[in-house]
């Protein structure tokens, strides 16, 4: 080919370039919406065009892009601009990045969201030569976007706090039950307590009455009449439940001392483990005992609190078959820390407080689950007529509650039952230094 | 003045109850040890006990007219009868409250009703040091 065809060959293709330019920009003029070109040579953005719809997504002209040929990077939010530079290098890598959210900076100042599409042009040979960009102004939508999102936030929001008052609502109807329960129980005990002190003094005459009336009768009937000894010895054991029945009552009123000094409940379990000691042997049961010698003293009334004892171990004596172990337990704990003092007991302490905790654990036959919550119910027993009064558990209670104590029942794993009693210890002091702390 | 009779204690049973102080006389006097008198009408016992001149007196302490405590101050009082020990014989208190407070109620031994004879003899003889 020779020179003159090769310079006509050029000029027919500089023309071709330059009437496709022209093209192009008339196309780019005629778009409303904004779109921008960039032309890259040897891999790099030389120039860049902005089309008359960039005024209304930006507040900036055509004119003010191309006499500021950084105007456009400026215009981004600084916070996104490695993005949007980090895809203008994928194109010029000669990669197809993805559309770009971003934020810019509007003439007037408000920050508007657009969404830059690129797409590359490249030539005959597949070099790169430009980039086109479509720009929308998606500011409404990504307004709607975060209203949504903040809206779904605070629904999320509302929802947990919704979640949060249900617990809360069925906890605190949980415990309105069982302070229900505890409170119709302790006016049981009150309303027994009450009449039984009423009465106590009026049956107490009779009954010794009844007993002198025996002890005259005993030497003076004819000693070969057994049917008369018999009936005899009936009528004094008849009294001697009655007197039992009295006395538990009266326990259940508020009519009896109540006189709290700093005392060491080992002393009070080992007292009571000697007043029961001929029921032990008799029931041929073998007793261990597991006393913390570091035990603080416990503001109780003494008497009252080896009642408890007694109680306890009397049930447990006589849940038991020949060969049964009555173990009772002491120790220090603080709620919260290493103890749960159980659901119940929990609500008379504060987490942290520290406690002074007795158990009495025997291998019985345990409680059925049906009669676990009567338990604490005057004059329900299980046992035999004539062993028990049904009061026992109902004067623990009603002791245990004058403490500001907490008791709980429950059947032991291995099998029994475990009694566990819960007393706020009293403050840190060696036992060899009594106190009084209470009041009579 | 006082019997001839000294081997036997006498006791002044004071119970507003008529069944009672007839059975502690019965039975009291079944040992061949005591002497008692019954009184019922807590008002007039400091007279009764100045005529009867009692070793001890057996007091109720709820009586509807004068109560047992009252009348022990009355007794301790009288300076015929100051030095008559006195034991409450009582409705108003358990056996436990007995023995958790030494037996002793305002200083003065005291026994719980329903109590046995036998109990009420043991006191007795503690009290008279027979």
């Amino acid at each position: 080919m020779n020179t003159e065809v090769i310079a006509k060959s050029r000029k027919q293709a500089d023309g071709a370039t330059l009437e496709s330019e022209q093209r192009y920009k008339r196309l780019l003029d005629s778009v409303t919406d904004y779109v921008y070109a960039v032309m890259v040579e040897d891999g790099r953005a030389v120039a860049t065009v902005h089309g008359p719809g960039c005024e209304a997504v930006t507040g900036y002209t055509s004119d003010e892009f191309g006499t500021d040929q950084t105007l456009w990077y400026r215009m981004i939010r600084e916070e996104d601009r490695r993005e949007v530079l980090e895809q203008a290098e994928r194109i010029l890598r000669g990669e197809e990045p993805p559309p770009l959210e971003h934020r810019i900076v509007h003439k007037n100042g408000t920050e508007r969201w657009i969404r830059n599409t690129t797409v590359p042009r490249k030539d005959a040979q597949g070099r790169l030569v430009a980039y086109d960009g479509l720009v929308y102004d998606i500011t409404d939508r990504k307004q709607a976007e975060e209203r949504l999102t903040r809206a779904h936030a605070e629904l999320q929001a509302n929802e947990e706090a919704l979640k949060r008052t249900l617990e809360e609502l069925k906890r605190a109807n949980q415990q309105l039950k069982e302070t229900q329960l505890e409170l119709i129980q302790a006016a049981r005990l009150e309303s027994v307590g009450a009449l039984a002190a009423g009465v106590a003094h009026e049956v107490k005459n009779p009954l010794q009455t009844i007993l002198m009336g025996l002890d005259y009768l005993v030497p003076n009937c004819p000693s070969d009449n057994e049917n008369i000894a018999t009936v005899l010895t009936d009528m004094r054991e008849a009294v001697t439940r009655a007197n039992a029945i009295i006395r538990g009552l009266l326990q259940l009123s508020a009519q009896t001392d109540f006189e709290v000094k700093a005392e060491d409940l080992n002393a009070s379990v080992r007292r009571a483990l000697r007043l029961v000691n001929a029921q032990v042997i008799a029931s041929k049961v073998t007793v261990v005992r597991k006393l913390d010698p570091h035990l603080p003293r416990v503001a109780v009334d003494r008497g009252k609190i080896e009642q408890v004892f007694i109680n306890l171990l009397i049930n447990a004596l006589q849940a038991m078959s020949p060969g049964g172990v009555l173990t009772i337990t002491t120790r220090t704990a603080r709620v919260g820390e290493n103890v749960a003092v159980g659901e119940t007991a929990s609500r008379h302490f504060n987490q942290g407080d520290r406690v002074v905790i007795a158990q009495v654990q025997d291998t019985g036959t345990g409680i059925t689950p049906a009669n676990l919550p009567k338990v604490f119910d005057p004059f329900f027993t299980t046992k035999a007529a004539g062993l028990g009064t049904g009061l026992g558990l109902s004067v623990v209670k009603k002791i245990v509650d004058l403490h500001g104590g907490a008791i709980d029942i429950q059947n032991a794993a291995p099998g029994g039952v475990v009694v566990t009693l819960v007393l706020k210890a009293g403050p840190e002091e060696t036992l060899s230094s009594p106190k009084e702390v209470g009041y009579k | 003045m006082k019997p001839m009779n000294t081997e036997k204690k006498r006791i002044l049973v004071v119970d507003d109850e008529a069944s009672i102080t007839r059975l502690l006389k019965l039975n009291l006097e079944q040992t061949d040890d005591y002497v008692v008198r019954g009184e019922n009408d807590a008002k007039a016992a400091v007279a009764a006990a100045e005529e009867f001149e009692p070793d001890l007196i057996l007091l109720d302490v709820m009586m509807p007219d004068v109560d047992g405590g009252e009348l022990a101050s009355r007794f301790q009082a009288n300076p015929k009868l100051s030095t008559v020990p006195i034991v409450f014989l009582t409705a108003a208190a358990t056996k436990g409250e007995v023995y958790m407070r030494g037996g002793k109620v305002g200083g003065l031994p005291f026994l719980a009703k329903p109590v046995e004879i036998s109990e009420v003899v043991a006191c007795l003889k503690q009290q008279l040091g027979s």
